[in-house]
């Protein structure tokens, strides 16, 4: 019984740790010294955050505790970028898993259920469910703090 | 004329002997290196090599010494250090250049997940992999 009962805890352990995958059509390199992966082609990036689709990404990483922990990662051409009922759209992306950011420039556009906006930079707060739209010339600026029930 | 006979055919007898000696010598010769070649193909082999990520195992199915600076890895093969364990087939390694390639499927295991791709070139004297083709790299960030 107890062979059971751990063989089901290993089970719920190994689907509880997050995991991210990184696919590319074209090639990855993997360049130790800098600490980064370069995909190119067609590259799928996916955390525990948001799945993101763009023609290349370079991501950067640090070790901690003998494993290596992406940091920055920055998405180039046709970026999209799925965050629950979201779509975010533009032309660069770069994400820091620090501050939990997204920012996007270029034709960014912002999709949800319930609107579309479009500008010039997007800055996507995760952790305080703000978006932050400007467009190019910053004469105008649109801030929505999402409903704070909606939870992260 | 009979004086003249005796020395011509000494001389011819000379060179016949110089000649054959010559024959021999470089029949010995190539003999040697037809030797050399087969003796550095090895089956189930593994061993360890100095690279600049340190030290690295090596083995493979079958080993091919192609010649003092190249070896081949024939079926199916792997590179492990403390960097990375790649396991693949058919892994060609330069040794002079601290470059190993092979155009097969590859899985590669780091520190940070498991990726699979179509081919490999791993420059290591730059710390640099590069991965052709279509490629997953999951990583248990």
């Amino acid at each position: 019984m107890t062979k059971y009962i751990l063989i089901i805890l290993l089970f719920i352990f190994k689907y509880a740790q997050s995991e991210s995958y990184v696919k590319a059509g074209d090639s990855l390199i993997w360049d130790s010294e800098k600490q980064s992966y370069t995909a190119n082609g067609d590259v799928e990036f996916q955390n525990d955050k948001f799945i993101a689709f763009a023609d290349k990404m370079i991501a950067e990483y640090i070790e901690q505790k003998d494993k290596e922990v992406f940091t920055i990662v920055e998405l180039f051409n046709d970026v999209i970028i799925e965050f629950k009922d979201e779509i975010f759209k533009g032309d660069y992306a770069i994400y820091t898993r620090e501050d939990n950011i997204i920012k996007l420039t270029g034709n960014v556009s912002i999709k949800s259920p319930t609107r579309l906006l479009t500008g010039y930079e997007l800055i996507a707060d995760i952790d305080n469910n703000k978006r932050i739209l400007n467009s190019a010339d910053d004469e105008s600026l649109v801030e929505v703090l999402l409903d704070n029930n909606a939870k992260n | 004329m009979t004086k003249f006979f005796p020395k011509a055919l000494n001389t011819i007898i000379f060179l016949i002997l110089v000649i054959q000696t010559l024959i021999y010598y470089f029949n010995t010769k190539s003999s040697t290196k037809v030797f050399s070649q087969k003796s550095v193909s090895v089956e189930n082999f593994s061993s360890i090599v100095l690279s600049k990520s340190g030290m690295t195992k090596i083995g493979s199915e079958k080993l091919n010494k192609i010649d003092d600076n190249n070896i081949s890895l024939e079926g199916i093969s792997y590179l492990e250090n403390s960097k990375y364990k790649i396991y693949g087939s058919n892994i060609f390694i330069d040794m002079e250049n601290d470059v190993s390639s092979s155009k097969d499927d590859v899985e590669v295991i780091n520190s940070m997940g498991i990726l699979n791709a179509e081919s490999f070139t791993n420059l290591d004297s730059e710390g640099k992999i590069l991965f052709k083709g279509k490629v997953t790299f999951v990583s248990h960030d």
